[in-house]
């Protein structure tokens, strides 16, 4: 139980960057460990305590492993995060070249 | 080459010993990847951090001259077709989309798991071109509204 309230602390921790912090690199990492967290999330529901990888039980041998559907789905998780990432990054930069900063409190009025 | 390309002579000498160990090391990461955790993109993420490493030792120019970017961006977009034709090739040899039509080999040894290895091996085109083409475009950001080249 302890390791879910810590993956939901880790959660609780990107939520606060993201939504106090004015400088977009640290929102931009914010976002990225609210998806870490909820990635262990996800791959702590599916392990399961002594057991090995899937890919290591050979035939005829203890069947206690780990699931792995859940290691693939968060392996795509990661994936899109990798692109979302990119995309966030672009953007911020972007903006830098419009603004010439990263703090959100003074990126107000439209220019172009 | 200029000394202000790029980082400095340490930074240079130890990147041109180390690269070709990570280089190595996403290989096999990619060649073991249907026998050990990993796999190809674990291993293409690897190797573009390798040429990732070059690119900030060394500066974008060098870069630029060393790798064609546009033949990195067709082989990154090649390989999606690959995977396609690798599948369509299971559909009409082995009876389903992407199914084995080569060898299994012998369970747990290198040359074995039919064409997994091969699709790893495409993914990991895929991965590191991938990712070493958009870190590369966000580095040329600065040029198109007529920025200067550093």
């Amino acid at each position: 139980m302890t390791v879910y309230v810590l993956c939901f602390i880790l959660l609780l921790v990107g939520l606060y960057g993201a939504l106090t912090k004015r400088d977009l690199i640290k929102i931009i990492l914010s976002l990225s460990i609210m998806g870490y967290a909820v990635n262990l999330m996800i791959i702590l529901f599916a392990y399961r305590t002594d057991g090995s990888f899937a890919i290591l039980v050979k035939e005829g041998s203890n069947p206690n492993m780990v699931d792995p559907l859940p290691q693939a789905l968060i392996l795509t998780s990661i994936v899109i995060e990798l692109g979302i990432t990119a995309m966030l990054v672009a953007l911020a930069i972007r903006l830098f070249q419009q603004y010439k900063t990263f703090d959100i409190t003074k990126i107000r009025r439209l220019s172009g | 080459m200029k000394q202000r390309d790029g980082m400095t002579l340490i930074v240079k000498t130890v990147t041109r010993i180390s690269v070709w160990l990570i280089l190595l090391y996403g290989i096999y990461i990619i060649l073991h990847g249907h026998l050990s955790p990993g796999g190809g993109f674990a291993g293409g993420v690897i190797i573009a951090l390798a040429l990732l490493n070059v690119m900030l030792a060394y500066g974008r120019q060098f870069i630029d001259r060393w790798v064609n970017i546009g033949f990195l961006h067709d082989l990154e977009s090649s390989s999606a077709a690959l995977f396609l034709a690798m599948g369509i090739l299971g559909m009409a040899v082995g009876g389903g989309f992407l199914a084995n039509f080569i060898s299994q080999g012998k369970l747990f040894s290198l040359l074995s798991a039919g064409t997994i290895p091969l699709l790893n091996i495409i993914i990991s085109i895929k991965v590191s071109m991938g990712l070493f083409v958009v870190v590369w475009t966000l580095s040329v950001f600065h040029l198109d509204k007529g920025g200067k080249e550093e």
